[in-house]
């Protein structure tokens, strides 16, 4: 909870809903859970105003209710993590794209969009967008993906409001995981204009968030240890990892043992990685035994059971994180000298200029600049001098807290997030004229040439754009791109930062 | 056989006075040397027995009005020569401290003389070629004195790493550099090789003395190193990242050239959290994300 979070927020209900749903939840974020009225004179908006916004915002699970002390009332909170997620919406279609296909990206697509939908109302509207898109996929098919997201645990059942008699509604969570009562027949029914009762009518489907965010958990342990060993290796973690899921708990912080001899049978099924197969026990051998500690044998039962440590490997990856951090903002000798204290954990200033071979006024340079941006803390250990007359001795120990360097790594990426958002606001509302003018010229272009004009014409129409302006579009364009993509890998880690919290 | 010959060359004279002088333990009096050296003219024994003197050689005794001269082995010939008890504690002090040197301040607790007085008798010991004053490398105003004939140790000089009390950082990073070569060529060479990842890695590991042989024949250095000063540089790699450090059966340390876990991150990858001044940014102000032209650079890369 922090201003920079709070700014970062509003940019994207500004965004996505608007001013007047930004300032309903902007106000929900400063002043946290309140009533009704609190929020009306608060923000000043009519309170039809205000009901249509926090109607939005529950719809979209961005904000929740509770009862209040008066039974008659609710306090509504912010979500603010739901809110950040919404940028993270690309990604996840993303991976239901390369796991399940176009289909099912769909349908995920039209989940996230709007916010919840029952079984039938998906499958039709995805069944309309295919054939507008001219490809032609059978209701029952897209019913059966349907299900295998839900088996998947992509897609969960809403909770529904149990005691009707009450003022403020109480959701409760039942059988989140059952399977919607579909049928392919009276869709086709109801698809041809005849007036059938869907049986799903009041089962309303949400995405999985947390379902996501295991996937993602999973490809970052990956891609680390492809990088770090070889494709092989990463093979091997891949298999690891979708065995954990049969015996553990997805957020555990260490998996139960898996036995190394199910790995095998199931790599050896997989034909293309002959170089894991021939080398099997060597991979797991050299994983094992680095230093990084990541995947640890557990016993010896079966031929070796491993278990993979996923807090550890969180740590890991902040640490590695912060370094990186440490070395672009610093230079690679700043990150020598944390690298160091983090090694030692708690060292005096003498031991550092020692072992680190920087001259030593460079050191000390370096490790109080260190000490002045918070990357590194001290801890002052006074030893009272013998006979009490003398002066006491103090003893100066640089270590880190790693915790609260990432808290301020976080921070900075909300304030990073916000810095490109305003710059694209700003890009964008300055140069407003000749964004509508380029999209003017594209919209009679469009039409004309459906209506079949010359291409005399239409480079006419082209021209009514001079090249100097062409120059800034193009500009405008690069910049917009290149926000987008580093609004996304902020994204990324900010995740990172936010899995090792979790696990912390 | 003049004043002026060096005491290296002595003269026929020089050697059989120094002769005498050693078989007389309990020293010679002038009557000894006209006894035993008849041939000389007085005056040329007065001017040899005067330059013993004064370089310490003899040592000028005097017994009921006899003079007596006393052979003094020139190792440990400098306590002498018109010392008196304050040098001679201030002396060895300063000898007990071996090379490592000592500061003037522990100097004057140990020897209880005050300030002037000691200063007086470090100049005149210094005058004398006893001690020498070394500056040390830990602290620049920091002096400390040792004896005259000794090599300063490398904790007072810096070792391999200081040319006159600076630190040669650039000779250190060129080092580092190729030390990581060295592993980097290592473990693409095991890599190539036919055998598994297991073969693969155990190639892959270099001992100090390898990094050592491949730093020598580069001839980079002027100085020699030692073993222990690559591995202080290796350590340097290894905190860089860029290697790791496992201990071997024998106890030794073996080095391999290490992959990092993550690719570089978004955060590192736009200005904003590189920026110095992000502590400052806000909506408002002279130091804003729409004006930014940190970030302006960079959309313009």
């Amino acid at each position: 909870m922090s201003s920079q979070l709070g700014k970062v927020v509003s940019l994207i209900l500004i965004d996505r809903f608007g001013p007047v749903v930004e300032r309903v939840g902007t106000s929900l974020y400063q002043f946290g859970s309140s009533p009704l009225l609190h929020i009306k004179k608060r923000t000043d908006l009519p309170i039809s105003k205000i009901k249509e916004s926090l109607t939005i915002l529950i719809k979209y699970q961005l904000a929740t209710f509770a009862v209040n002390q008066n039974e008659n009332i609710a306090n509504y909170s912010i979500d603010t993590d739901k809110v950040l997620l919404m940028l993270r919406y690309p990604k996840y279609i993303n991976i239901i794209k390369k796991k399940f296909g176009d289909s099912s990206e769909m349908i995920v697509e039209e989940c996230l969009q709007r916010s919840y939908i029952t079984a039938s109302e998906v499958i039709l509207k995805v069944h309309e967008r295919l054939t507008k898109n001219e490809e032609s996929i059978p209701l029952s098919q897209l019913k059966n993906e349907f299900i295998s997201l839900v088996n998947a645990k992509y897609l969960i059942r809403l909770p529904v409001n149990e005691a009707v008699d009450k003022p403020v509604p109480k959701l409760v969570e039942q059988e989140i995981h059952t399977l919607p009562p579909v049928d392919v027949i009276l869709l086709q029914k109801f698809k041809a204009g005849e007036a059938v009762l869907l049986p799903d009518k009041d089962i309303y489907w949400h995405v999985n968030f947390d379902r996501f965010h295991q996937d993602m958990r999973d490809k970052i342990i990956i891609s680390a240890f492809t990088k770090k060993f070889d494709e092989n290796a990463g093979e091997l973690v891949k298999i690891l990892l979708q065995q954990m899921y049969i015996r553990t708990d997805p957020w555990a912080d260490v998996t139960n043992p898996i036995p190394i001899l199910e790995i095998k049978d199931l790599a050896r099924k997989q034909k293309n990685l002959g170089q894991l197969n021939a080398f099997f026990d060597q991979y797991v051998n050299v994983i094992e035994q680095d230093h990084s500690n990541l995947i640890r044998k557990s016993g010896e039962a079966s031929g070796g059971s491993f278990q993979i440590y996923l807090k550890d490997a969180y740590k890991q990856f902040a640490w590695e994180l912060i370094e990186q951090c440490v070395m672009e903002k610093f230079d690679s000798k700043a990150a020598r000298i944390f690298r160091l204290v983090k090694l030692k954990q708690y060292i005096e200033p003498n031991m550092i200029q020692k072992l680190v071979m920087i001259p030593a006024k460079e050191a000390k340079r370096l490790t109080y600049q260190l000490y002045e941006e918070n990357f590194l803390h001290i801890q002052e250990l006074r030893k009272q001098a013998v006979g009490g007359g003398g002066p006491s001795k103090l003893y100066t120990l640089f270590h880190i807290k790693l915790e609260l360097v990432a808290r301020m790594i976080l921070e900075l990426c909300y304030k990073t997030l916000f810095n490109i958002m305003t710059r694209r606001n700003h890009d964008k509302s300055t140069n407003k004229r000749i964004i509508d003018k380029k999209q003017r010229v594209d919209t009679i272009t469009l039409g004309m040439r459906s209506q079949g004009a010359e291409e005399e014409q239409l480079a006419e129409i082209e021209e009514m754009i001079t090249p100097p302006e062409k120059e800034i579009i193009a500009r405008i364009e690069k910049n917009m791109k290149k926000l987008n993509s580093i609004e996304l890998e902020i994204d990324d880690t900010i995740f990172l930062l936010q899995m090792y919290l979790m696990y912390n | 056989m003049s004043e002026d010959s060096s005491s290296s060359e002595l003269s026929e004279i020089e050697i059989k006075l120094l002769d005498l002088a050693k078989s007389n333990p309990d020293g010679i009096s002038n009557d000894d040397i006209k006894k035993q050296i008849p041939d000389v003219p007085l005056t040329e024994i007065t001017a040899i027995i005067n330059k013993f003197l004064r370089n310490g050689t003899f040592d000028l005794f005097k017994t009921k009005d006899n003079l007596l001269y006393k052979y003094k082995d020139p190792s440990n010939k400098s306590t002498v020569k018109g010392a008196d008890s304050e040098e001679k504690v201030v002396y060895k002090i300063i000898e007990e401290a071996g090379n490592k040197g000592i500061w003037i301040r522990d100097i004057r607790f140990s020897s209880n003389l005050n300030m002037t007085q000691l200063n007086k008798v470090l100049k005149s010991l210094e005058t004398k070629k006893l001690v020498k004053v070394v500056k040390s490398v830990s602290a620049s105003k920091k002096k400390v004195y040792m004896l005259y004939d000794l090599e300063p140790d490398s904790s007072v000089t810096g070792g391999a790493w200081y040319q006159d009390q600076d630190f040669e950082s650039e000779f250190v990073d060129v080092l580092n550099q190729q030390c990581h070569r060295y592993l980097v060529e290592k473990l693409e060479e095991a890599m190539k090789k036919p055998g598994g990842p297991l073969l693969a890695r155990n190639r892959s590991y270099a001992t100090a003395n390898d990094v050592h042989k491949f730093i020598s024949e580069l001839g980079i250095s002027k100085v020699s190193l030692t073993v222990d000063d690559i591995e202080s540089i290796l350590y340097t790699v290894v905190l860089d990242d860029k290697a790791e450090r496992i201990k071997a059966a024998n106890g030794s340390n073996l080095y391999k050239a290490t992959n990092r876990f993550l690719p570089s991150s978004g955060i590192v990858k736009i200005t904003c959290g590189i920026c110095p001044i992000a502590n400052r940014c806000a909506n408002t102000g002279s130091i804003n994300p729409k004006a930014c032209s940190y970030l302006s650079e960079w959309l313009n890369q």
